[in-house]
């Protein structure tokens, strides 16, 4: 009898690159329900011509090029998917069929295909889209959250993505599947709650050192406004910034390995959504702030390289220095060796 | 938990003069003798080499180059069994000094199960071991042949105070894992010269030393999680005893001794009966849930292990010392060697032919990896040659246990591939001469934290 041999391991993950694109797929599908029924045959035509058009590209792009046709691992159909979503469903039908061509062409295969592209080309695409033919791609409204009911279905959304933040649960979902990182959407999603309400912190206080008042206790009061939820807070818990949370900023070649990396890559990316959202409006904040982040990601990679086990970080060798000035009766601490 | 025993004889009996790292051993005995069971068949005068016994009883047809399970050939003495029981005369070897219990532990050819002969780890040129450790992390109590788990808990006592005294260490220390409940409810509450002992987990900067002092013991037993890992020593070392090995040595140059439950199980056995390492307890899976642990003899070829698990339909796969860094043989006649531990088949189905694709940066590599290391980047480096950037980025720390290449879904072999960068590596090194601070010291440099 002949046996196989080869290194090891000898057992492997039944989970692949297929699995995780179409894991994906699956959990933006209910949100693409609703879409549709909201906003009817023409928003089914955009996700219709985008996927086509992404996989189509895809696939004639790699034969041109006599690569591998790597179609069916469902990674050009997501982009598609992700990319349509973001288009106002009022669109002529050759934008989503542009912006696919152009995310898939330039966003992927001109950075080196999967793993290789630096930034989201779900992003690249709809960028430029948007600076050519801005009149077309700007949604008809501005969606925010007045009520709570408009967290499970948004009337005034503008783009598909809005109209149900709830939808989006499926996102979640693959956290706890651990399909997609947990580590980058938490910081983001922390950041984007700490920063308005730190901001009406700051604020409060600023107004009461403008009123000249000397009173402790009412900078103490100004402690609460943490706790109640800022104006600024409803307007950014849309729908688009929760997809940009569980799928744009997870996207797994744009964001950094490291883990400590990953948490600051989803600080950052948080922290730039603010700002833009802040000036201007959470639709536009959210893609520029993550296509930033995507430039840094790189930087923040490389500065969070982990040094080699058992090495003390900054933290841990102050410690030890001051620790180690005690004399030794006076310690509770853990006494090394001997 | 039950241990079958092999009790039909294969046809022949293949046993490798070399079963751990070091020197080959120059065969006693020639075509055509006749031996007996615990019979000392093998014998080097180097130091890092330790002897090797007959396990059965029959007539040597051959001495020539054969399958080794780690997939080497290997001069080995090929032994025709016959059916008898007759065996050298054993005499135990109890109130020896150190001195000759080392000895008497390379006369009973105890190797540790990651090669190295036990009389040098714990009594290595040149060094001073003051802890010895007896890893019981990767192997189940029943790793050896006790008949219950109080017997494992007082024989492994035994023999880690044998250890000691042969290594001439003050200290000593069990490693338990902490899943393994039947071991922990084992070792619970056991006496250690008349003082009670507790299991206690290590956690952050809470190592052996920290116990040493607390249970006012030099004996204690802690428990950590599982680690794999080929490579896992220096790692391991540092887990529990918060000592830092450097790159390029091993522990024994921190004075760090660890043995496995297999060895330690021996030294008891040869020191309370005399009989040498000839027969080991290996376990086999595969195919079916059935795990079975079989007492075989030394020598015995993987076919008539897996015969007698009952096994008979078509195999691809056969896989020595567990799937996730195991070996896997390309003959099934190959022997049970003293490091060997566990048999795995797979079916033709099982065996897994993926193609690697790109790496998609999805970090579960980084995730999993137990020593901090980013497996996709050495991975990459490997891959291109630039093998001074993975050293910047620590690839010497690699345990070596596979998980980041289990885990990637994109299939990349990445343990294989920072293999070859740490053996380019190694290679390129080999030749320089030494660091400047061994000219002031004999040996390795290390010297201690
Ligand atoms: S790099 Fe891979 S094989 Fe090496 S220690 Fe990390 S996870 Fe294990
Ligand atoms: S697990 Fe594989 S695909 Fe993921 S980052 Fe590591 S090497 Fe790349």
């Amino acid at each position: 009898m002949t046996y196989t041999i080869s290194a090891p391991p000898h057992k492997k993950t039944k989970l692949d690159f297929k699995t995780l694109n179409f894991s994906k797929i699956i959990a933006l599908l209910p949100l693409c329900l609703a879409a549709i029924y909201f906003f009817g045959i023409p928003a089914l035509g955009i996700i219709v011509a985008s996927v086509v058009t992404a996989v189509v590209t895809e696939f004639a792009i790699q034969t041109i090029f006599k690569q591998k046709i790597t179609i069916g691992d469902g990674h050009a159909a997501m982009l598609g998917l992700m990319l349509a979503l973001l288009i106002p469903p009022e669109a002529p039908i050759w934008i989503p069929i542009f912006a696919a061509f152009f995310a898939i062409t330039i966003g992927k295969h001109v950075f080196g295909g999967i793993g290789s592209y630096i930034f989201n080309p779900v992003l690249v695409a709809w960028i430029f889209t948007r600076s050519a033919w801005a009149s077309y791609m700007t949604p008809a409204s501005i969606p925010h959250i007045g009520q709570f009911s408009d967290l499970i279905l948004e009337h005034g959304a503008g783009l598909m993505v809005g109209v149900s933040p709830i939808l989006l649960i499926g996102g979640v979902y693959l956290i706890y599947k651990r399909y997609i990182d947990w580590r980058v959407p938490l910081a983001f999603f922390a950041t984007m709650i700490i920063l308005p309400q730190t901001l009406l912190f700051v604020s409060g206080v600023m107004a009461l050192v403008h009123e000249g008042s000397l009173n402790p206790l009412m900078y103490m009061s100004q402690m609460f406004a943490l706790l109640s939820p800022s104006p600024e807070l409803s307007y950014s818990m849309i729908g688009i910034v929760f997809f940009g949370i569980l799928f744009l900023a997870t996207d797994t070649a744009t964001s950094p390995v490291t883990k400590k990396g990953r948490i600051v890559y989803g600080i950052t990316c948080g922290l730039l959504v603010f700002i833009y959202g802040y000036f201007a409006n959470y639709v536009d904040g959210l893609i520029y702030g993550i296509f930033l982040a995507n430039c840094v990601a790189s930087f923040i990679e490389m500065n969070t390289m982990p040094a080699s086990f058992g090495t003390m970080s900054c933290a841990e060798k102050a410690y030890r220095r001051v620790m180690d000035k005690i004399p030794s009766s006076l310690k509770f601490e853990v006494v090394n060796n001997e | 938990m039950e241990i079958k025993k092999l009790d039909t004889l294969p046809e022949k009996i293949i046993i490798p003069l070399r079963q751990h790292r070091g020197a080959v051993c120059e065969p006693l005995v020639k075509k055509g003798d006749r031996v007996l069971i615990g019979q000392k068949i093998g014998e080097s005068a180097e130091y890092q080499s330790s002897a090797v016994h007959s396990s059965v009883c029959g007539e040597v047809i051959a001495i020539e180059e054969a399958a080794h399970p780690d997939g080497n050939k290997v001069m080995s003495v090929i032994i025709q069994p016959e059916d008898s029981n007759e065996s050298v005369a054993f005499s135990a070897c109890k109130d020896v000094k150190p001195d000759q219990l080392a000895k008497f532990i390379k006369e009973s050819g105890i190797v540790e199960h990651y090669g190295i002969p036990t009389h040098t780890v714990l009594r290595p040129k040149g060094k001073k071991i003051d802890t010895v450790l007896i890893n019981a992390t990767s192997s189940e109590w029943i790793g050896g042949t006790f008949k219950t788990p109080g017997d494992y808990a007082s024989q492994m006592l035994d023999a880690l105070k044998l250890l000691m005294k042969a290594a001439g260490a003050k200290k000593g220390a069990i490693v338990l894992r902490t899943d393994d409940k039947e071991s922990i409810d084992a070792f619970e509450g056991i006496e250690v010269n008349k003082k009670k002992l507790k299991v206690a987990p290590l956690i952050g900067s809470r190592n052996v030393g920290y116990y040493f002092n607390e249970q006012n013991s030099d004996i204690v037993i802690v428990s950590q999680e599982r680690i794999f890992g080929k490579k896992i020593l220096n790692f391991f070392t540092y887990r529990v005893t918060g000592r830092k090995v450097k790159i390029g040595c091993d522990p024994t140059d921190v004075g760090v001794a660890v043995c496995g439950i297999k060895s330690a199980k021996a030294l008891y056995d040869a020191v309370q009966t005399g009989v040498p390492f000839y027969d080991t307890v290996v376990s086999v899976e595969g195919v079916s849930n059935k795990m079975e642990y079989i007492l075989v003899r030394i020598g015995t070829p993987f076919k008539d292990v897996i015969d007698s698990y009952g096994y008979t339909g078509a195999i691809g796969k056969i896989i020595a010392n567990g799937v996730r860094t195991g070996v896997a043989q390309y003959t099934d006649q190959v022997p049970v060697t003293k490091g060997t531990t566990r048999i795995t088949i797979q079916k033709p189905e099982e065996v897994i032919r993926d193609e690697a694709i790109e790496c998609i940066h999805c970090a579960r590599c980084v995730d999993v990896c137990p020593v901090e290391l980013i497996p996709s980047r050495l991975a990459v480096m490997a891959d291109q040659g630039r093998f001074d950037e993975s050293r910047q980025i620590h690839v010497e720390n690699c345990i070596e246990c596979g998980d980041c290449a289990a885990v990637c879904p994109s299939k990349i072999p990445i343990l294989q591939l920072i293999r070859y960068a740490k053996d380019a590596i190694e290679m390129a090194y080999e030749d320089l001469p030494e660091k400047e601070s061994s000219n002031l010291k004999v040996g390795c440099g290390c010297g201690g934290e």
